[in-house]
């Protein structure tokens, strides 16, 4: 026990760190996926047959293998291939690599969300925001996107909540996110080595984050609850 | 009209990501010179793992120390570059090497016949020795290798330590690397594990991480060296930078501040 | 002169040609309804008067501006669409209300988009606002709906959906009114309160067009009857003359359905 309390700060110190990683992850994945799934889905939806052949065609590919065979092409196929290592080789360029990685294979996975949330919204929505003289854009922020919003907050709650656990991925590329940093411990680092009750109290920091964005979610499912769509 | 000719670049551009990401650049020879490439970028990247007591951090620091971090550093001096220590994960060394993505592996690597086959690698600086780990508790019964012969060994995947162990027949487990090895050991899960001596000296028995575990039988001798990409004109020049920092008298001083002095070759 | 001229609209779905040269039209202040069975291309026609579907061949007169002419209709603008289209006004079957936006805010969403594209806009906002909700409010008021302004969609009643779907129609003071099956979605004994709200309007010398199934309500408060059938005009004339003196044989056999 007491060797406990003698490991307990250094280890963590260190899962905070990783968790910092983890949680950088997890916050460029949301800025860049979010905005960039809306476009891959209004590509899927085109009318124009190759674009949105194509688009679901990448969307498949990329739903359709894993993220970690993503995440070492991205990171190791510059310098391999082309022999010019675009990433470098630091923790900056693999925390970029993977935040690219992240962003593609999750605004894949979003744009799905959003094409059935769109879809789903009446025909009648569009056609009285036209014949009220609404141009297509203000018929889709002012009318169209908060019935979206609603529609889809649970599949994506779920889908971000995975992406929580899916940081750990990046650790393929060498990424010191929170599981790296807790495994260490068991590798040996610091001069502790052996241990696994590290490993395990990085699932704490994972539980508490989860917790947090479903509190988080359900407030919003409520806050958006005074309108039937 | 408009509509059309917007979706028909985004078309084109989706096409041409795809083919970007299939893959159509050849491969470049290596560059004409890796000392010209890491001087011009101005930082020598090492590829690392946690291994006491060869590369680690002390308890509260962020800072590389080891023999090979403190000799790592003393070279890229010599060069004339910042050095940069950068985790990997051991199974991606030689993709990280020929990804560009570090430029060297300096990490207590067993110069086996695979690591000399994907990698250019310099002259061997330091000896080590597969040496078996038991329970100490055990340790009177395992003195000689035909005494362990029924155990269950806990090996690093594809290392040294491995190799030794197949040839001389025994039950073996792989397992990522030494430290899960010696975990193995330690759980019970295998009754013995073969790791490198030099680590066996840090972290096995009285005052380290595994106090109750012990070394008994070395089962072969083998040598540590530093791997560079292949071509790479790095070699000679580590290799010039050995001897010279072996005849001042720098390597025996670094090799005393952790312990391992017994192990140089000189 | 008229204050709508619909002629010769023709309007195909693929191989099936629903409209088959269509011409009618109304006097200012004066309600046209359109009646005939389904499938006899009446919604098709007011959806293509309405921009809804875009007929293959016509031309359609609002107040002497031509708002839609196939031969030039790709030339225009999405702008020079809008402003035409805003001529006229549509009820939906289907209410069509936003759901995410009060009863008020239902009404006043379209002309507030539209009063930004005024050059004194930014000068005159909080007038240019203010004179818009008075408006709504009043409009709400007069379809008995005061009470409601705070209130989102899926608080009311059909009936009262219905009431702010036509308020939300007539705040962009359209010229015509146009009702698609208003009462349809409705049940049975809320839709006296939406005729009631029709004929009302009739009183006040709205131009409307209904398209409907209620033939007692339309006879009571049209002054002209379209009878369509098989995407032409089988009959048209004076709403009593159509149903009490039923020229041709489908328009009785019509009615004769309808009644029994």
């Amino acid at each position: 026990m007491s060797q406990f309390f003698q490991q307990f700060p250094t280890v963590f110190a260190a899962l905070n760190v990783g968790f910092f990683q983890t949680l950088k992850l997890f916050f460029c994945t949301l800025l860049g996926a979010l905005p960039l799934g809306l476009i891959i889905s209004f590509g899927s939806m085109s009318k124009f047959k190759p674009l949105s052949a194509v688009t679901r065609v990448f969307v498949w590919i990329v739903r359709g293998t894993p993220l970690m065979i993503q995440l070492l092409i991205i990171f190791f196929f510059p310098g391999l291939v082309w022999g010019n290592p675009i990433w470098g080789g630091g923790e900056s360029g693999r925390f970029a690599a993977a935040t690219v990685a992240f962003i593609i294979n999750y605004a894949c996975y979003f744009s799905e969300i959003y094409r059935g949330g769109i879809q789903s919204i009446p025909v009648g929505q569009h056609e009285a925001s036209q014949v009220l003289g609404l141009t297509k854009s203000q018929t889709f922020f002012r009318v169209v996107l908060l019935q979206v919003i609603k529609r889809i907050v649970p599949p994506m709650s779920n889908e971000i909540i995975t992406l929580v656990k899916d940081t750990s991925l990046a650790r393929i590329i060498a990424l010191q996110e929170i599981i790296w940093a807790g495994q260490s411990f068991m590798k040996g680092s610091h001069g502790i080595a052996g241990q696994i009750w590290p490993l395990f109290f990085t699932g704490v920091y994972y539980l508490l984050f989860s917790g947090i964005l479903t509190l988080l979610f359900n407030k919003l499912e409520k806050k958006l609850s005074y309108f039937k769509v | 009209m408009r509509k059309k000719i917007i979706a028909l670049v985004l078309s084109v551009l989706m096409i041409g990501l795809c083919f970007a990401l299939a893959g159509c650049g050849d491969k470049e020879p290596a560059a004409d010179s890796d000392l010209a490439y890491i001087q011009g970028k101005g930082t020598l990247v090492v590829g690392i793992t946690d291994f006491a007591p060869m590369d680690f951090q002390e308890e509260g620091s962020e800072e590389w120390v080891g023999f090979d971090a403190d000799l790592a550093k003393k070279f890229a001096e010599s060069l004339g570059v910042a050095v940069e220590f950068q985790l990997i994960e051991w199974d991606y060394k030689v993709t990280e090497l020929d990804g560009k993505t570090i430029d060297c592996v300096w990490n207590g690597m067993t110069l086996t016949e695979e690591v000399k086959a994907a990698m250019d690698c310099s002259k061997a600086y330091c000896n080590n020795q597969q040496i078996v780990i038991v329970p100490a508790d055990k340790a009177a019964d395992y003195q000689t290798a035909e005494a362990c012969k029924d155990l269950q060994f806990a090996v690093e995947n594809g290392s040294a330590g491995e190799e030794v162990a197949t040839e001389l027949g025994f039950k073996i487990t792989e397992v990522e690397n030494q430290a899960t090895a010696l975990q193995e050991v330690a759980a019970g899960t295998c009754d013995a594990a073969i790791i490198d001596s030099l680590m066996a000296a840090a972290m096995v028995g009285e005052g380290t991480s595994y106090a109750n575990l012990t070394y008994t039988v070395g089962l072969n001798d083998e040598e540590y060296g530093v791997g560079f990409r292949k071509g790479s004109d790095l070699v000679e020049k580590f290799n010039a930078f050995l001897d010279a920092a072996i005849a001042d008298g720098t390597v025996d001083a670094i090799a005393e501040t952790y312990n391992v002095q017994a192990a140089l070759i000189k | 002169m008229a204050i709508l001229e619909v002629s010769n609209i023709h309007k195909s779905f693929g191989k099936t040609e629903v409209l088959k040269g269509i011409s009618f039209s109304l006097e200012k202040g004066n309600v046209l309804s359109i009646i005939g069975s389904s499938g006899s291309g009446k919604t098709t026609l007011l959806r293509c008067i309405n921009f809804l579907e875009t007929a293959d061949v016509g031309r359609i007169t609002v107040d002497g501006d031509v708002i839609f002419d196939s031969d030039t209709q790709a030339k225009l603008s999405a702008k020079e669409k809008r402003d035409k289209q805003l001529k006229i006004g549509l009820v939906f079957q289907q209410f069509n209300l936003f759901p995410q936006y009060n009863v008020l805010d239902n009404v006043t969403l379209a002309p507030r988009l539209r009063a930004k594209e005024l050059p004194d806009y930014k000068k005159n906002k909080k007038q240019i606002i203010a004179e818009i909700e008075e408006k709504a409010k009043a409009l709400l008021a007069k379809m008995g709906l005061s009470d409601k302004l705070e209130n989102y969609p899926c608080e009311l009643s059909g009936g009262q959906q219905q009431r702010v779907s036509i308020a939300r129609a007539m705040a962009l003071e359209p010229k015509i009114l146009f009702f698609d099956e208003p009462t349809s979605a409705l049940d049975p004994e809320l839709t006296g309160e939406i005729l009631k709200v029709i004929r009302e309007l009739a009183e006040e010398h709205m131009t409307m067009v209904i398209v409907t199934h209620e033939m007692s309500f339309a006879k009571d408060v049209s002054d002209h009857i379209v009878f369509m059938d098989q995407g032409v005009i089988a009959e048209e004339g004076r709403a009593d003359e159509v149903f009490d003196n039923p020229q041709s044989e489908r328009l009785k056999a019509f009615l004769n359905n309808i009644n029994t």
